[in-house]
């Protein structure tokens, strides 16, 4: 029982507080450069606005580039109703496997893509086109991850990853779990498309990679991958945190005050998180489209440290 | 004579009229006949694989129809799995050739022989000898090349896909042939049953097991044996590339599963790890390859040679843990293997008679051409798209259900395998990793680019929908993505259990809704994930429809208000594989040539540039094309023998006879 | 020292010590390398004073203090100020591009473990169990000095052998004695000197560091 009532408390949390994590990390960093910055909840005053202007379908579009934002939002959704972030007691066991997890990832990307080669504009191939080609990069770098991490397990459930960490807390500081974490945060980072990779704030064509794939939406559409993508970045840091920092996620057997503790603590942990991302921001500036693949290379080979150390050490 | 027995009788009977009635009936009925003749066999061969997988078996001695052994018969499960994917995959493609058949491939010669391909195809996993498995072989090998060769009159690229394939496929025979004669001779005999009962020199076994290897490889189009499948599986007709990549391939999976781990009951680790090397180089070089190509068929054919890497790193890693000693985790991988055999058939019927219903309606199989068939062909666009969710192994698609398995099989890897397994299991991981996320880019932009946007052509522009039938073949094929997709589990305790009779021991993976996997923890629940989704997108769906206040208005494409957008500012495929190009720039190694030619006035005034850029396939060029250049070059050397005088070429005859007699004389 | 904190702490220093030396390959900034080598030399300290204080011997702390004081202290100091010095900031185009050397550096780590395996079996000690680690970051120094071309990064690769070397010593025999130990770091620190003397003749008469240069004085 408690685990359907966690299930549905995190998926609202994540519903509900991902734009204001986004709003959250724009402000900090507008505080960090100087500027006054708009609140926390603008992020949600947009969407309000986005839902009440109209959609838009340009000419030659068809069901594709309609059905994009809701598979995209579709998938975040549902991975946001299975990842263990409030209790690891998930009612849809079957799908909270972490193969499973990142190809729904993968198919929210993939939605995207899809939608901005229909537009047939340069922008929305680009976009498709690097977005692709990220995604086909970062895979190793996740299963890797997945691996390393499932050795100790005996499984790629993320519920048994997770309690195992909840029930020995050591085990966290070992080097299969940091190599593991780094190569997670750069993948993090690349699926999320922050800095150094993508530039969410961005406006220069040539540099966009999400926003070139989002260009010709608007209204209610546009509101939605908005959410999405803040959803994805909500879940993406939650699963870190929860991997890597498991205290306070409600196990089997747990009571509601868990629950609602596990909830407060994800928030916390979440927002920490958001806000060291977007103070190391403001140090940063966006690669180069051909120097990702260093980095990725970097973080597929951490990963695959991770697996060694896992024997290595063992 | 039990049911799966008498299926497969009928089928091979229906095969034969179908031959007749392709070679006899008059043009109008020709396709007709035949196809609905080579539907009906494929189906009696599903029937009877499916029989013989819920564990009816058969086998028959037919004394008369070999010279000397006669031909030995026997159906059993691993058999009965291949024959079964055959029996479906002719079905559709038979269906689908009622309709395509008009497109310039209703000839005699084309008519009769599709269905003794598939014959010849039932019979290869059927054969209980070797001579029968070697007469088979080889009829499936000339039949799918005449079939190859159906349009050579057409275009000059089909008789060099043919020439390819040809020497290919029979210097793969020339492999298994040596293998297996040797097997035999080790044997006291050439049945299947005296091969399973004969002790060999482990010497012998090995040199059985590489020839066999090399040449079951070359059929499956395994890297480096891989050059025929890129050049025929392209040029032959839509549905004979349907039936040689879903199912002629298998072949190749079938005959090393067979001899490796029936006939000679597994071997030492190296062979096994030799065969997941194998697997891992040609899924990562098939679906590179298949990233940057632009031809959709060739795209496809690429992409079956990733396919087949990928069943064989799942065999490779089956053949290891059992010779390791780890029976449950070799049964998990072969499952996983043998499902993915299933679900690429299925996916890749689908791919190919899509990409044939497009050069049939468009004329071209170059994706920068094509763009726009969404609204003129809407059906193939929503069966393609069915099928490249499928290929790229994503969630809810089959090609995920396989893919899991096989990583789940080789992350459990560890504690038994020692260093061997654990230097060996996290690069395959990575290998799959990669080519799953380098297909997801290839069918990106095989559909995005091929089927969404606008036309970049005007053949594109004027394309109209296949007819029924040919859309029936596809939608069949459909079918059994999305059934495969949903409820694995209605094929899966089927594919254990003949793993569990192949490599003793229990059945992997159980389960009905949610997959739960026997002896090492893992579950994941496919239809579970579909409904997920499909909830999760109709409530959204709901809730926009609930705040949204305006309705949805048509507008213009923004175009910087630089007037209107043409086709040609559109990505083309080419542009869409190019960062994946220069990151593999060291691998794939890009040729371009530029040529700039000035105006006649002045040397700083350009008249034309002319720019050429092409992705040879490395390993061809590398590889082939010196062994190539040499024999040419022992041929040229060879030319002085020759003078055109006949009394000289009778007196080499007669040189030849009589050194041979000499020798022989001196040495006994 | 209990085992429960032990294990930890030593896989913990064994796999910043690898880290240290993998980035090597990743990072360009020659700064960056050096403060990289920085964190290995206080990653392979920490290893040995782990060490120490497991089998509770004084000497082996002092060691540890030695070698953290050399390696995290006193060569990136001096490398430091060869890098004012010269103001090259870049590894410029090295021999292996720096995906294709993560890459490589991934497979060591499999060659390194399978080679190891006879060492380990012999003794399985949680220590010895980590020389695995420190023959990867040996191969890696060999494969920095083989691909790069600053002259400083060659000392990096070079000085990532001998930390290697050091740790391994210490895993598998609880260290050398402390004179040859004493007598190998003075070796180092030598080569060191005269390498950045080296570097700074170079620089005088060609201008740069860059190695394949010197391959004309050969003609």
């Amino acid at each position: 029982m408690t685990g359907l009532v966690g299930a549905v408390a995190q998926v609202v949390v994540v519903a509900v507080g991902s734009p204001l994590l986004v709003g959250l990390m724009r402000k900090i960093r507008a505080r960090l450069e100087g500027r006054v910055g708009a609140g926390v909840l603008q992020t949600w005053r947009d969407l309000r606005k986005l839902c009440r202007k109209e959609a838009i379908s340009p000419h030659g579009t068809g069901w594709v580039f309609r059905m994009a934002p809701l598979v995209l939002a579709g998938t975040a959704l549902v991975v946001a109703s299975v990842v263990p972030l409030v209790t690891t007691q998930s009612p849809m066991d079957g799908v909270a496997d972490l193969f499973a997890v990142a190809a729904l990832l993968a198919l929210g990307s993939v939605a995207l893509a899809l939608g901005g080669l229909d537009t047939g504009t340069a922008f929305g191939g680009m976009g498709a086109s690097r977005e692709v080609t990220l995604l086909a990069l970062v895979e190793p770098t996740i299963l890797l991850s997945v691996f390393a991490l499932s050795v100790r397990v005996g499984s790629t459930n993320l519920g048994e990853i997770v309690t195992a960490a909840v029930h020995d807390p050591m085990a966290v500081i070992s080097p299969v779990s940091l190599l593991a974490a780094v190569a997670l945060g750069v993948v993090t980072i690349a699926e999320t498309g922050r800095i150094p990779v993508d530039n969410p704030s961005t406006h220069l064509e040539l540099t966009m990679i999400h926003e070139a794939m989002v260009l010709e939406y608007a209204g209610p559409d546009l509101a939605l991958i908005e959410w999405a993508s803040g959803m994805r970045l909500f879940v993406l840091l939650g699963l870190l945190a929860g991997l890597f920092a498991p205290w306070g996620i409600a196990t089997a057997g747990a009571g509601p005050v868990a629950v609602v503790l596990a909830l407060v603590v994800l928030v916390f942990k979440v927002a920490v998180l958001g806000a060291g991302l977007a103070a190391g921001e403001v140090f940063m500036a966006k690669l180069r489209l051909f120097r990702i693949p260093e980095l990725l290379a970097g973080s597929f080979m951490l990963a695959l440290l991770a697996v060694a150390a896992s024997y290595f050490l063992a | 004579m039990n049911a799966a027995g008498a299926s497969l009788l009928s089928a091979l009977g229906l095969c034969l009229v179908s031959a007749l009635a392709g070679a006899t009936a008059p043009r109008r009925v020709r396709p007709l006949l035949a196809g609905l003749g080579t539907a009906c066999a494929g189906a009696a061969a599903a029937a009877a694989g499916v029989a013989a997988l819920a564990g009816q078996s058969w086998s028959a001695w037919l004394p008369g129809v070999l010279p000397l052994a006669g031909a030995r018969l026997a159906l059993d499960p691993l058999g009965g799995m291949f024959v079964a994917v055959t029996g479906a995959v002719a079905v559709c493609a038979a269906v689908y050739g009622i309709g395509y058949a008009k497109h310039g491939v209703d000839g005699r010669v084309t008519q009769a022989t599709l269905p003794l391909f598939l014959g010849a195809m039932l019979l290869v996993p059927v054969a209980a000898s070797v001579s029968t498995l070697l007469v088979a072989w080889e009829l499936m090998a000339v039949t799918s090349l005449l079939l190859v060769l159906a349009e050579h009159a057409r275009r000059p690229a089909v008789a060099e896909a043919g020439l390819w394939y040809a020497v290919m496929t029979h210097l793969g025979f020339a492999a298994i042939v040596a293998g297996m004669a040797g097997f035999a001779a080790g044997a006291a005999g050439e049945s299947f049953e005296q091969l399973r009962a004969a002790t060999l020199s482990p010497a012998v076994r090995d040199a059985v097991f590489v020839a066999t290897l090399a040449g079951f490889a070359s059929k499956a189009g395994i890297v480096p044996l891989h050059v025929w499948l890129a050049r025929a599986h392209p040029e032959a007709p839509s549905p004979v590339s349907a039936l040689m990549s879903a199912a002629m391939v298998n072949m190749g999976v079938y005959g090393i599963v067979r001899v490796g781990l029936d006939l000679l009951r597994g071997g030492p680790s190296w062979w096994w790890l030799v065969v997941l090397a194998m697997g891992a180089l040609s899924a990562l070089f098939g679906i590179l390859q298949a990233a940057v190509a632009s031809d959709l068929k060739r795209l496809l054919g690429y992409s079956t040679t990733e396919n087949m890497g990928l069943v064989l790193i799942g065999v490779g890693a089956a053949g290891f843990f059992a010779s390791c000693g780890d029976k449950e985790l070799a049964g998990l991988a072969l499952v996983a293997a043998l499902l993915h055999v299933v679900n690429h058939a299925g996916f890749k019927t689908l791919l190919f008679l899509a990409a044939g219903s497009v050069l049939r309606a468009t004329g071209t199989r170059d994706l920068d051409a094509l763009g726009g068939l969404r609204g003129r062909m809407p059906y193939t666009t929503a069966l393609f798209a069915v099928g490249a969710l499928a290929a790229s192994a994503l969630p809810p698609g089959n090609g995920f259900v396989s893919e899991w398995l096989l990583l789940q099989s080789l992350i459990h890897a560890l504690p038994t395998s020692g260093v061997a397994g654990a230097v060996t299991m996290p690069p395959a991981v990575g290998v799959i990793a990669l080519s799953a996320g380098l297909a997801i880019a290839t069918f990106v932009k095989a559909f995005g680019v091929g089927f969404l946007a606008r036309a970049r052509t005007p053949a594109a522009g004027r394309a109209a929908e296949s007819p029924p039938t040919m859309i029936c073949g596809m939608a069949l094929a459909a079918a059994c993505c999305v059934a495969l997709a949903l409820a694995p589990a209605a094929v899966l305790p089927a594919l254990s259990h003949l793993v569990a009779v192949l490599l003793p021991g229990h059945e992997a993976v159980g389960g009905v809704v949610t997959l739960r996997l026997a002896d090492v923890q893992g579950t994941m629940s496919p239809l579970l994930i579909a409904a997920a989704l499909a909830v999760a997108a109709a409530l959204l769906l709901g809730s926009v429809r609930l705040v949204a206040r305006r309705a949805r208005r048509p507008a213009r494409l923004w175009d910087c208000g630089a007037g209107p957008m043409t086709p040609r500012m559109e990505y083309t495929a080419t542009s869409f594989a190019e960062p994946l190009q220069r990151v593999f720039d060291n691998v794939l190694a890009p040729e371009s040539d530029l040529a700039v030619t000035p105006t006649k006035e002045s040397a700083y005034l350009v008249e034309s540039i002319h720019y050429r850029a092409r992705i040879p396939d490395r390993i061809e060029r590398r590889l082939y094309d010196p062994v190539l250049a040499a024999a040419a070059s022992i041929g040229r050397g060879a030319t002085r023998l020759a003078n055109g005088s006949i009394h000289r070429y009778l007196a080499y005859g007669f040189y030849a006879l009589t050194g041979v007699l000499l020798v022989l004389a001196v040495v006994w | 020292m209990s085992d429960s904190v032990y294990m930890p702490l030593l896989d913990l220093a064994c796999g910043a010590f690898l880290l240290a030396g993998v980035l090597v390959l990743w990072r360009r900034d020659l700064a960056a390398i050096v403060r990289l080598f920085a964190l290995q030399g206080a990653a392979l300290a920490a290893l040995v004073i782990v060490l120490a204080a497991h089998e509770g011997s004084a000497g082996l702390a002092a060691a540890g203090v030695a070698v953290g004081g050399l390696r995290a202290g006193l060569l990136p100091h001096l490398m430091r100020r060869a890098l004012v010095a010269g103001g090259e900031g870049q590894e410029s185009r090295p021999l292996v591009n720096v995906a294709t050397s993560l890459l490589v550096a991934a497979v060591l780590a499999m060659v390194a473990y399978d080679a190891s395996q006879p060492l380990v079996r012999l003794t399985p000690t949680p220590a010895t169990q980590a020389v695995p680690v420190a023959l990867t970051v040996l191969l890696v120094g060999f494969f920095v000095l083989v691909t790069r071309r600053r002259a400083l990064s060659q000392v990096v690769g070079f000085l990532l052998m001998d930390n290697a070397i050091t740790a391994t010593a210490f895993l598998t025999a609880g260290g050398v004695p402390l004179v040859v130990e004493l007598g190998v770091s003075l070796d180092v620190l030598l080569a060191v000197l005269v390498l950045q003397v080296l570097t700074l003749r170079m620089r005088a008469a060609f201008g740069g560091t860059d190695l394949d240069e010197l391959r004309e004085l050969r003609d």
